[in-house]
């Protein structure tokens, strides 16, 4: 008789594969917050810091192969990222940062302006970022887009551009959307109002982080023609009041079935059957697959929430690590990063140069929108697409034609903390 | 041979029983006088040096620089020296408060709100621990004779602490959820016909975490109060004819009080500071005033935060201070 360990003989019937599925996923999610950190020395070499989007053990190492010096990435929350950016720039001398944060960053003065002229591709950079449209019939997007935070003068201060200077080398981006379990919604999801239909009651999950989960609602809000804001990426206070007083109620009816903070909560949720459908982010999709729930992220038609990653120098960086850093973002910009988290979803902002590490077939799936030629793997070697599955929304360039909002700092930011700590005390 | 030990046979009397007996009765006996005779040791300020420092210096400063804090100018990127009320105005003050036309008639702000939501399940969670720890604790210390079973027992009870707290906290996922090990149970036994939700992501589930992650801090304390009463007080009630509840009631529950004390400050103090539960086991549907600091501070508004984190440490204060006016710790011991 095999041996059967004391654990498998108490569950017994009572399903024992989904219990050490969940019981797996929950301590995958809990070794995540524990972030590893790899200690560099300060003279030499560079100390990144940034979030899980593009601090992977992976592309560091790589980093480190071919410049020849010690690139450290340091992967961490949001709000523990923010901070350390802002008050610690000893601390790193390159922040994979986001545009949405220059509101308060490039006053701060913590970063280095970049000069274009040290960046071996920046001709090839997509207008995504320079002028906000990846092509002329492209709309902007209302918030933070990144083109309005990229171009500073010499001294760091925000220019309308373009300028010699920038504020930090776009890198990575992607957008955000709904994510959806397509046997327990039962029909496909086409439309950010979704999340607050009512036949969902207790199965939709939200972003625990204020600034983007207010504008999810907001999204689903003016889908579902409640009432049109007029920049859902800056909200007037009797904006932002009208957007909690409506959730409240729901909330209190128990339409929310939680928040999530972090991406394991986020994959944990649906694989546990918690929830048929709540704000994802792309990469979720493939670790909900893998563990085999299907899993589709929707392409609303209303369209997607954009943010937009990129490579920034702390001001305290100079002589030899200033050279490092620039070596480092022209590593970046050489694409194979970039061909590393497209398998993620994530999108590069020198397609061309992503292109050069990619197999035809994820060049296809990924970036054309054509069903895959044969069954793709994420960066870490699993297998998360099918032959034939396409990408929703299409290709790069359609999918970026219609970016509804980008992740914004409001002006009213700190009203909207207060509102959504008033929504989830209610 | 330890002390007791060691005690026992210099006098002859039976060694004490239990993980700590009663303090032995010094006797005028010269051999153990000889043997026990303490050294004078360093003088006092050099022991206590290290401590203070540490404190004053990782501790006090800080607090003081929070309180400082709290009344600078938040720039939206950082802080810049000031003297100003208004993030305190911002903490209690409601748009329309005491204005009959208003909606937010009489309605506490915000952040009161929360700080008492804060403080509401503190209570709820205390009053649940003390429920639960003081008959593991009895039965630890009162029932059980072996010495080497009560240490057991004890760190059997101290098992949830050998790993991290968030591990303790996510292994409810798997139990409580909508597929969890006991919607699965229920259903199979036909209990119910589709998954209950309340299980999870709820305040019985919040409730529930929050008690099993804080009742062996109110264990410990309430276990060495107990063990520490003198059996003979016991025997000796017994003797003069006491029932079993009259000796609990006029000695061992008495004496248990300093442990009680000292086990609900520890819970209090750590409850009133919980925030990362609630994302776990609640599903972030509530905040508490450490969720309020973790989000102003994520936004850099550095001084509102303080102000958050001096009202909590208030409040934190009043209550240490209730639960030591209800209990003479000091005396008790």
């Amino acid at each position: 008789m095999a041996y059967k360990s004391p654990g498998q003989v108490l569950q017994g019937k009572f399903s024992r594969r989904s219990f050490m599925k969940t019981t797996a996923v929950g301590v995958a999610a809990a070794a995540t917050g524990a972030s590893f950190m790899r200690i560099a020395e300060a003279a030499d070499g560079l100390r990144s810091i940034g979030l899980g989007v593009s601090e992977i053990n992976e592309i560091q190492d790589k980093a480190t192969k071919d410049l020849g010096f010690q690139v450290a990435g340091q992967a961490m929350g949001y709000g523990d990222m923010f901070s350390k950016m802002l008050n610690q720039n000893d601390q790193y001398e390159i922040a994979e940062g986001y545009y949405n944060d220059m509101d308060v960053m490039l006053p701060a003065k913590v970063w280095q302006p970049i000069d274009t002229k040290k960046i071996k591709d920046w001709e090839k950079v997509t207008n995504l970022t320079k002028t906000g449209k990846l092509t002329p019939e492209s709309s902007v997007g209302q918030g933070d887009a990144p083109y309005l935070f990229l171009w500073v003068d010499e001294n760091g201060n925000r220019v309308k551009g373009p300028s010699q200077y920038i504020s930090m080398a776009p890198a990575f981006h992607n957008a955000d959307s709904i994510g959806y379990n397509p046997k327990a919604t039962g029909k496909p999801i086409e439309s950010w109002g979704e999340l607050l239909n009512k036949d969902y009651k207790g199965k939709v999950a939200l972003l625990n982080v204020p600034q983007i989960g207010v504008m999810d609602a907001a999204l689903a809000v003016e889908a579902l023609g409640l009432k049109k804001f007029g920049d859902k990426g800056n909200m007037t206070k009797a904006e932002i009041d009208f957007l909690v007083d409506y959730l409240i109620p729901l909330k209190k009816q128990g339409h929310f079935r939680a928040f999530w903070e972090n991406f394991g909560q986020s994959v944990n949720l649906m694989v546990n059957g918690e929830v048929a459908l709540e704000s994802m982010w792309s990469p979720a999709v493939a670790a909900i697959q893998a563990e085999g729930v299907p899993c589709i992220y929707a392409f609303p038609k209303e369209g997607l929430r954009g943010w937009h990653g990129g490579l920034a120098i702390s001001a305290k960086v100079k002589g030899k690590q200033l050279d490092q850093a620039y070596e480092y973002i022209n590593w970046w910009l050489d694409g194979w990063p970039g061909a590393f988290v497209a398998r993620q979803g994530y999108y590069h902002s020198v397609p061309e140069n992503a292109k050069k590490y990619l197999e035809a077939a994820e060049w296809d799936y990924w970036y054309d929108g054509k069903p895959a030629a044969k069954d793709l793997a994420d960066p870490f070697g699993t297998v998360i697409i099918k032959k034939g599955d396409v990408r929703t929304g299409g290709s790069y360039w359609d999918r970026y034609s219609k970016i509804a909002v980008w992740n914004s700092l409001m002006d009213e930011n700190d009203y909207l903390v207060k509102r959504w700590t008033e929504f989830l005390t209610a | 041979m330890t002390t007791v030990e060691t005690y026992s046979k210099l006098t002859h009397e039976p060694p004490q029983r239990g993980l700590i007996g009663s303090a032995p009765v010094v006797r005028p006996d010269e051999e153990v006088k000889r043997k026990y005779r303490r050294d004078p040791g360093f003088p006092v300020p050099v022991l206590i040096a290290p401590a203070t420092a540490w404190l004053i210096i990782f501790l006090f400063l800080p607090l003081i620089s929070i309180f400082i804090f709290s009344f600078w100018k938040s720039t939206g990127h950082g802080m810049v020296p000031a003297f100003t009320f208004d993030h305190y105005r911002e903490f209690f003050a409601t748009e329309g408060f005491f204005n009959p036309d208003n909606a937010n008639f009489l309605t506490p702000s915000v952040f009161l709100r929360t700080l008492w939501t804060t403080f509401r399940f503190t209570i709820t969670v205390m009053a649940i621990c003390l429920l639960l720890a003081y008959p593991l604790a009895y039965f630890l210390s009162m029932q059980v004779e072996d010495f080497k079973w009560q240490l057991a027992l004890f760190l059997l009870a101290m098992v949830p602490f050998w790993t991290s707290y968030l591990i303790r906290a996510v292994a409810w996922l798997p139990m409580l959820g909508r597929h969890g090990l006991i919607n699965e149970f229920l259903l199979d036994i036909g209990a119910i016909d589709e998954p209950v939700s309340f299980f999870l992501y709820s305040e019985f589930s919040y409730t529930m975490a929050l008690v099993q992650l804080y009742v062996v801090l109110a264990v410990g304390p309430i276990f060495f109060s107990l063990a520490k009463i003198d059996r003979n007080l016991l025997e000796a009630a017994r003797d003069m004819g006491a029932t079993p509840f009259q000796i609990f009631r006029e000695i061992i529950f008495p004496l248990s009080l300093p442990g009680i004390a000292i086990g609900m400050i520890f819970v209090f103090v750590m409850l009133m500071g919980e925030f990362a539960t609630a994302v776990v086991v609640y599903g972030g549907k509530t905040s508490t005033t450490g969720t309020v600091i973790l989000n102003y501070y994520a936004i850099a508004n550095y001084p509102f935060a303080a102000v958050n984190a001096f009202m909590l440490m208030l409040a934190m204060m009043i209550g240490v201070v209730v639960i030591l006016r209800l209990v003479d710790i000091r005396k008790e011991l």
